[in-house]
């Protein structure tokens, strides 16, 4: 299977150890991950979505049509942000197709690409849960995480269901829960463990406050469950959980220290990779006493 | 929670620890709230007394945390007390009246309802409360006695959304089971089943200038629970569409939007990242935009030829939002 290996912004411009992580677990596995050279933004599908649908679907279909004429299996994102949008645009110039010919039309005019409509958008989790499948993945783990989590869905993974296709529960899925606890890590139930973190549709830019009333109400459920660490599986989510956690703390006088994984980084640490390997030292929540509780 | 959950429990759960369920159940209480702006003066008088007493006293909370509150009523009242009709159990011989005569009552229950508020706020004088809702970022959907003509409406706001293949737009019952899962429904003024339903009635002027339209974090649960597959988070998107073209773009928005012409990220890579990349061997800038400049010239021709500078007021001599 060839992947093209779509970046996109947060995870490579803010956390590279999720980058890092997923390049050594796709090299071990035996899978190659092709760089889409000069990709760009996804962009963003609930705040640049938002503005101009026909700009938004350009910058995404241009995304798109390079990793269709780099003759790829599936373009892999390992954002749901990236996902969504990516996705989004794919179905819409698939569906609709006076819309690709608008959209090639302006493609034409400003690249040497066109959107052909050959290939598809695919989540990282959902790859190495169909593709891989746990029993592979478990083979790669050397070391048996002990720790309790709590699991982040995040909104543009699975949802909407009818256009995303996984076959999965929106309400009460498993994908997710799999994929973590065969590094050993528990993944306990809490409560809205299906809600959004807050940051998505352009509010974390444009209205701080409310989003933080999400992840306040989030956190505020994480902790009445015990858990020492919140797994996900979108950069946006993960930035949100991360920087959003000391600005509720802030806010609100609470203190909160939940360290934030990407479902990648952790399994780095199963893989037995480094704290800096995984730039856990460059997050704003230490991770440094749930590490300790591995060793 | 869906709906039905909700007036459940505004109808059994009032008898009980109000204060409880203030904490525990925001949600339910915000439309308990909502409920009470909404209820006619006479039908609290139906209710038992310690019932109307927890529920002023919500009211007077809702009030004090938010002057908007004052603004009462209309089609979204009396919409709700239609569904909420065949669910109470204090059942009066005003239950009976037909639906149509209680639409037909709009304007007087408004009236009626609008009187206790006004006694229950001392300093709330109407005057005052109107003006502020204008000035102030108002999240209320409904001003004072709006009654609307044919000049509100805009036919033409309602087929872009059909044009867009939205047409699912016209296939909303307006059942609420939109807004009884929206987090941000229960945190903000934001009230997706109302925004649905003027689209559809082509209310142009009143959703773009809406703020509550930019609440939604496009989470997908209204749309995922929707039971006649209305399109809703698209409905929203494209209405904020026509917001930004309308000129209701907020200055976070803007720059955002200036960061991927800028760059070609909305996140764009800093120094700190770059010494992390070297350090843990990845190449210091990402082969993205970041190190193909060609590739970046792309998406600057895709957003001028878009007119998306336009659009946020980006000068590309510049590289500045004006």
């Amino acid at each position: 299977m060839e992947i093209a290996y779509f970046l996109g912004c947060i995870m490579n411009n803010r956390y590279p150890g999720i980058e890092k992580a997923t390049r050594i677990l796709f090299d071990k596995l035996d899978i190659e991950l092709k760089d889409m050279e000069g990709a760009s933004c996804c962009p963003a599908p609930g705040v640049f979505g938002s503005f101009d649908q026909t700009t938004w679907a350009t910058i995404a279909a241009r995304n798109i049509a390079i990793g269709e004429d780099m003759g790829a299996d599936c373009i892999m994102t390992e954002c749901n942000g990236c996902f969504g949008s990516l996705r989004e645009c794919d179905h819409l110039l698939k569906e609709n197709p006076a819309k690709k010919d608008e959209i090639n039309a302006i493609l034409a005019e400003t690249t040497d690409k066109q959107f052909k409509g050959e290939t598809k958008v695919r989540h990282f989790a959902e790859i190495l849960y169909n593709d891989v499948g746990l029993d592979k993945l478990s083979e790669m783990f050397t070391k048996d995480l002990g720790i309790n989590v709590a699991v982040h869905y995040g909104c543009h993974f699975l949802k909407p269901t009818a256009e995303v296709g996984i076959e999965e529960s929106a309400e009460n899925p498993t994908i997710l829960d799999e994929l973590v606890e065969i590094t050993g890590a528990k993944s306990v139930p809490y409560k809205n463990k299906m809600m959004c973190c807050g940051a998505g549709g352009g509010l974390r830019a444009r209205d701080i406050d409310v989003t933080l009333s999400y992840t306040k109400e989030k956190l505020d459920a994480m902790a009445e469950a015990g858990v020492d660490a919140i797994v996900e599986v979108c950069p946006f989510c993960h930035l949100q959980f991360d920087v959003g956690q000391t600005e509720v703390n802030a806010k609100y006088g609470t203190d909160f220290a939940f360290p934030v994984m990407h479902l990648a980084q952790l399994y780095g640490l199963a893989m037995g990779l480094s704290a800096d390997e995984l730039t856990f030292d460059a997050q704003l929540i230490d991770a440094a006493p749930v590490l300790e509780k591995l060793a | 929670m869906s709906v039905l959950d909700t007036l459940k429990s505004l109808i059994g759960g009032a008898k009980k620890d109000i204060d409880k369920n203030l904490t525990k159940e925001a949600e339910s209480i915000e439309e308990a709230a909502d409920s009470i702006q909404t209820s006619s003066e006479e039908e609290i008088e139906t209710k038992s007394d310690s019932e109307t007493i927890s529920e002023e006293e919500t009211l007077k909370e809702a009030i004090e945390n938010d002057e908007d509150a004052i603004v009462p009523i209309h089609a979204e009242a009396d919409e709700e007390e239609v569904e909420e009709v065949p669910e109470e159990e204090v059942s009066l011989d005003n239950k009976e009246e037909s639906i149509d005569d209680k639409l037909s009552e709009d304007e007087e229950s408004s009236e009626e309802v609008e009187e206790p508020v006004e006694v229950e706020v001392e300093e709330a004088d109407e005057e005052d409360a109107s003006e502020e809702n204008e000035e102030s970022d108002n999240m209320t959907l409904l001003k004072e006695n709006d009654i609307y003509s044919m000049d509100d409406i805009d036919k033409e706001f309602t087929q872009k959304f059909i044009d867009a293949g939205i047409e699912t737009v016209d296939h909303c019952f307006q059942c609420g089971t939109c807004g009884g899962g929206c987090p941000s429904g229960r945190r903000t003024p934001y009230r997706v089943r109302q925004i649905v339903r003027k689209c559809l009635l082509g209310l142009r002027e009143e959703v773009v200038s809406d703020p509550a339209l930019w609440m939604c974090t496009t989470c997908y649960t209204c749309q995922e629970r929707c039971p006649r597959s209305v399109k809703i988070v698209d409905i929203i998107k494209m209405a904020r569409n026509e917001a930004a073209k309308a000129g209701y773009m907020a200055d976070a928005h803007k720059a955002t939007g200036s960061y991927v012409i800028k760059f070609g990220h909305g996140v764009p890579i800093n120094d700190k990242t770059k010494e992390l990349r070297k350090a843990i061997g990845l190449d210091e800038l990402p082969p993205t935009v970041h190190a193909f400049p060609e590739a970046l010239e792309e998406v600057q021709k895709i957003c001028a030829a878009c007119e998306f500078d336009k659009l946020i007021g980006y000068n590309m001599e510049t590289g500045e939002l004006e």
